[in-house]
């Protein structure tokens, strides 16, 4: 489903580059839960950022789905965004000012959904994350799990193919993160979507059928 | 999707309420100051609009070239009007007009109504519509007169008054007029006005003057067949003024120095009438007027949008993780574009319904404060809401545009990791507080200089007595009242001297003014002078200083042939002790001689030069000059007002005192100054809350570092300045670029007047420190709280 070629990613320093990742060869396959590990700046968020699209690699190609993606424009990019990829953000990143029913029906407004359509979705991932009560409450009036949560809702209500998450559980307790973990490996082996995550936890890692140990910029074999 | 954006913006507005007020209030007063000022400039410019023929109506104006000096006049001659309508082709009509105030008597009651004396063309020319009566009928005969539906409400009490007899007061003598037609009431954007026409033949000198070529003494217009070129007709008529002015030209061209064309007429178009000061219905507004409104209009929205950019741009920094966010769920940069082009608009629609609100209350003082007459049914218009509407889709595209394309064009990543920071719009923003400081500079600075000239022109000598005499308009008295007036007030204990004129000095109640110029040939030069008939004392009783000579008394026989001129004038005949020398000003009269010469004195406005001038003494009088010397001249003029109302039963104006005359004159100024004082407070207040709400922005995202700061030692005052100094480096050179900008547009402002003020550096100076300090004091409002702030707070949170 994902296919990494020779990625690399730098930044020029001085006369010389500064490598952040280099020759990354990565194959994810449909319906794998992959947990990218790494100490700090070892480059996982960055390799996350260009799995999401939402940076370009220097070198290398990336083909989603068979199709190359790395040179798209920012109209074909922005289909990918609406349609194939979930986003979910260590720091939740909800929208402040809408409702939890709103900021979960964000996505479907983007893709033009029809308002019934709409309606009935956002109830189910409601109805399926045990919110409905807390669907008029904003943002800070939620705890951090919750926030989540709702950031997870946000994220499958558009029926992505692959979610990619960034630290899910950085900011949580872990019971918490306990709930989220449970959550995600539910949505990879009940719904079937493929779900790569970036985590400095072991326990996180093991809600995944694979590791990928990234150091230096290198997948470590 | 557009309901979401609206919901969001809605709450947006609310949660951050200092930005959403700084916003709406300053754009709703800036759009509420320019709605008025755009729509007085429109009034301005569509004065006249509503005439039919009116791009084919002129009105002629003679041009006097003599070297040096050019002289435009409106008047012209009876037997030029005869010769024109035969001789120049393209003439459909052609009409004098002559303003009079006539008294009107119907029955026992008698009223004052403006009368226009105009040629049976008048009402085919100009679109006056007849709402009774017949309009091609209704001038044909030298009895008949047309009412306006008002004139005929006030006489008959009743607005159809065809057919019935009024008397008119013409040459101090009742004569009896059949109403022939009723008109409908003048628009208010007519410059003409009439309450009354009769024809020009009714004209008190008619007869004496109908076929005299010199006697120059009404405007007169004409309308071309449709078709006709302006420059075709005045190549025409030229060629005709050629014909019968030739030895007035021989005797210009004598002196005229190789000047080829000495005396020409050229037409005027209707649509100048109001701004032109040629034209005998200008306004005495300046051309540049309405623009400078317009001018004034497009600052003060500029300061508020320049506001409501920079805190968009401020704001959506605070907003970059949901616009990151937006994009990660797939928006487009349009859609983003849209979503914050939506929320401005939705922000300048309840600035634009509060100004509307804000105007229609304050229509009425504005009106009054700055003498205009605009009225809310100029909404009516379709062009009127037009304007409004594009103008403010253009506000908004503007205001809310810019920064939600800005907004749309950030990268992702950089927003999602919250790395934007304030610094990288600062060019744009420190580059927009300049140009709002600078403008606010320049109106400060522009309206000191304004004020200090309005100063000068009222503590300017004008060279005579104007705190203690008495200026009375005579309005049709006849000549016994004019002596028993006389002899009244000469009984009186605080009058000391009582003289008379043609013209009045400075502006009266009657708002009447004039001035009369007369040339001839002394020693085989030609000479120009203005031409003034007072009464005996004039000297005396204006205080004016007598050079040499004496002042015209009734201890003189001869006086009658005597003349006292003014120092120009004999610079001009080319003498030093004028005393003694004869000239004659006119072929068929006797020739006068001087027997005073008077120091010059400012007997029209300071915005013209003295003039040379003659003063005779028989002419009719218009207006009785009184010096009184009293304690209590309020009571001395009530006096005066209720002894003449009680001996002239046909007195309209009432008396006034020639300081107030003079001060009547610069109205216009006065009016300006006020605009421009009001539209300089304004922008300075709009440009201040901007400033504030963007150092609320700095400061609280300084927070930490001044947190830190303190924490390492730094005192209060360090920091105070410290936050100040970036916003007072702006206001810096903002006054540096508006200094030599208002100098330049304020020394062309004083070049219209003749006699005025200099420009001091001081001015710029002080413009300058006001704007400093009121923008530290705005700023230090908020630095101050923040170095005060205790540093645990602002650290801790992180």
């Amino acid at each position: 489903m994902i296919q990494l070629q020779k990625i690399s990613r730098h930044y020029p320093v001085g006369f010389g580059k500064n490598y952040i990742l280099k020759d990354i060869d990565l194959t994810i396959n449909e319906g794998e839960f992959v947990s990218i590990m790494g100490p700090s700046g070892s480059g996982k968020s960055t390799l996350l950022h260009i799995l999401g699209l939402l940076e370009e690699p220097s070198e290398g190609q990336y083909l989603f789905e068979g199709e190359r993606v790395d040179k798209m424009n920012e109209k074909k990019r922005t289909q990918l965004h609406r349609g194939s990829i979930g986003f979910v953000f260590q720091a939740y990143h909800l929208i402040d000012e809408l409702t939890v029913y709103e900021n979960i029906e964000t996505p479907l407004l983007y893709k033009n959904i029809p308002a019934s359509e709409r309606k009935s979705r956002v109830a189910d991932v409601l109805d399926r994350f045990n919110m409905v009560a807390k669907k008029d409450l904003f943002p800070n009036q939620l705890s951090g799990g919750q926030q989540q949560l709702v950031g997870i809702a946000r994220a499958i209500v558009a029926e992505p193919r692959v979610i990619l998450a960034d630290e899910p559980t950085g900011n949580l307790h872990s019971d918490q993160a306990k709930v989220i973990m449970q959550l995600f490996k539910h949505l990879n082996e009940q719904d079937k979507i493929t779900i790569v995550q970036v985590t400095h936890s072991d326990v996180n890692a093991t809600y995944g059928n694979r590791v990928i140990q990234i150091r230096d910029g290198h997948i470590q074999p | 999707m557009l309901k979401s954006y609206l919901k969001i913006a809605w709450r947006n507005l609310r949660k951050q309420k200092v930005f959403a007020a700084v916003n709406i209030v300053g754009m709703s007063t800036a759009l509420c100051a320019a709605l008025l000022l755009s729509l007085t400039a429109y009034r301005e410019w569509t004065y006249d609009n509503f005439h039919e023929n009116g791009k084919d109506i002129y009105q002629l104006i003679g041009i006097e070239d003599t070297g040096g000096q050019v002289k435009t006049g409106s008047s012209m001659s009876k037997p030029l009007a005869v010769a024109l309508q035969k001789e120049v082709p393209g003439v459909k009509g052609i009409t004098f007009i002559a303003g009079y105030n006539v008294p009107v008597r119907y029955g026992a009651n008698h009223y004052y109504l403006g009368a226009q004396m105009v040629d049976k063309d008048f009402l085919k020319m100009f679109t006056f519509p007849v709402i009774k009566g017949d309009k091609n009928s209704a001038l044909q005969q030298l009895n008949q007169v047309v009412l306006t539906k008002r004139a005929s409400g006030i006489l008959f009490k009743d607005t159809d008054g065809v057919g019935k007899t009024v008397e008119l007061n013409l040459n101090g003598k009742w004569q009896p007029f059949i109403v022939s037609a009723i008109a409908a009431d003048i628009p208010d954007n007519s410059g003409m006005y009439f309450e009354l026409l009769t024809r020009f033949e009714n004209e008190p000198e008619y007869n004496t003057t109908k076929n005299d070529w010199s006697a120059s003494n009404f405007p007169l217009f004409v309308q071309l067949e449709p078709g006709v070129s302006k420059t075709s007709f005045e190549k025409n008529m030229n060629v005709v003024v050629n014909k019968y002015y030739k030895g007035k030209i021989e005797d210009l061209q004598k002196n005229a120095g190789g000047v080829k064309n000495v005396f020409y007429l050229k037409g005027l178009p209707l649509k100048d009438f109001h701004l032109d000061a040629d034209s005998s219905f200008y306004s005495g507004l300046n051309k540049f007027y309405p623009w400078l409104m317009i001018i004034l209009a497009t600052l003060i929205i500029g300061i508020a949008a320049i506001n409501f950019i920079n805190l968009s741009i401020a704001r959506s920094f605070a907003r970059s993780g949901e616009i990151g966010l937006r994009k990660s769920l797939g928006a487009q940069n349009g859609q983003l574009l849209l979503q914050f082009w939506a929320e401005a608009f939705l922000l300048c629609c309840f600035a634009l319904v509060l100004s509307l609100g804000l105007m229609i209350l304050l229509l009425p003082y504005y009106n009054q404060v700055f003498g205009h007459h605009i009225a809310l049914s100029v909404f009516r218009n379709i062009w009127v809401v037009t304007g409004t509407v594009a103008g403010f889709f253009l506000i908004t595209l503007l205001a809310g545009g810019y920064p939600a394309w800005k907004v749309a064009r950030l990268n992702i990543l950089q927003v999602l990791k919250g790395k934007l920071g304030m610094g990288k719009s600062s060019g744009v923003r420190n580059g927009l507080i300049v140009v709002q400081f600078m403008v606010a500079v320049v109106l400060i600075s522009c309206t000191s200089i304004i004020w200090q000239q309005l100063n000068f022109i009222q503590s300017a000598p004008l060279g005579y007595n104007s705190s203690q005499v008495i200026s009375i308009p005579l309005d049709n008295a006849t000549p016994s009242d004019i002596t028993t007036m006389k002899n009244r007030l000469a009984e009186m204990g605080e009058v000391r001297s009582v003289s008379g004129s043609m013209l009045n000095l400075g502006m009266g109640k009657d708002g009447s003014s004039g001035n009369w110029t007369r040339g001839f040939m002394y020693k085989d030069r030609h000479v120009s002078t203005q031409c003034l008939a007072v009464d005996y004392d004039y000297a005396r009783t204006l205080d004016l200083k007598i050079l040499s000579g004496r002042d015209f008394s009734r201890e003189y026989g001869t006086d009658s042939s005597a003349v006292v001129i003014n120092e120009l004038m004999a610079k001009q005949l080319g003498v030093t002790d004028p005393v003694g020398i004869t000239f004659r000003m006119s072929d068929d009269e006797p020739p006068v001689h001087v027997i005073g010469m008077v120091k010059d004195y400012h007997f029209e406005s300071l915005h013209k030069k003295i003039d040379p001038l003659v003063m005779i003494m028989n002419a009719p009088l218009n207006y009785i000059f009184v010096k009184v010397e009293t304690h209590n001249p309020v009571a001395s003029l009530k006096k005066i007002t209720t002894l003449w109302k009680g001996i002239n039963e046909l007195a309209e104006s009432d008396p006034s005192f020639l300081d107030e005359n003079a001060q009547r004159l610069y109205r216009q100024e006065q009016r300006f100054s006020k605009i421009f004082m009001s539209g300089a407070v304004l922008a300075v207040i709009i440009s201040c809350m901007g400033l504030f709400a963007i150092a609320v922005l700095v400061m609280a995202h300084r927070k930490k570092e001044i947190g830190i700061r303190k924490v390492l030692g730094a005192s209060v005052s360090g920091i105070v300045l410290l936050l100040s100094k970036d916003f007072l480096r702006l206001v810096l050179v903002a006054v540096l670029i508006a200094t030599p900008a208002a100098w330049y547009f304020m020394h062309r402002w004083l070049e219209g007047f003749e006699y005025h003020t200099t420009i001091h550096w001081w001015v710029f100076g002080v413009a300058g420190l006001l704007a400093v300090c009121i923008a530290f004091l705005t700023v230090s409002l908020q630095s101050v709280k923040a170095a005060l702030a205790n540093p645990v707070n602002s650290l801790t949170r992180d």
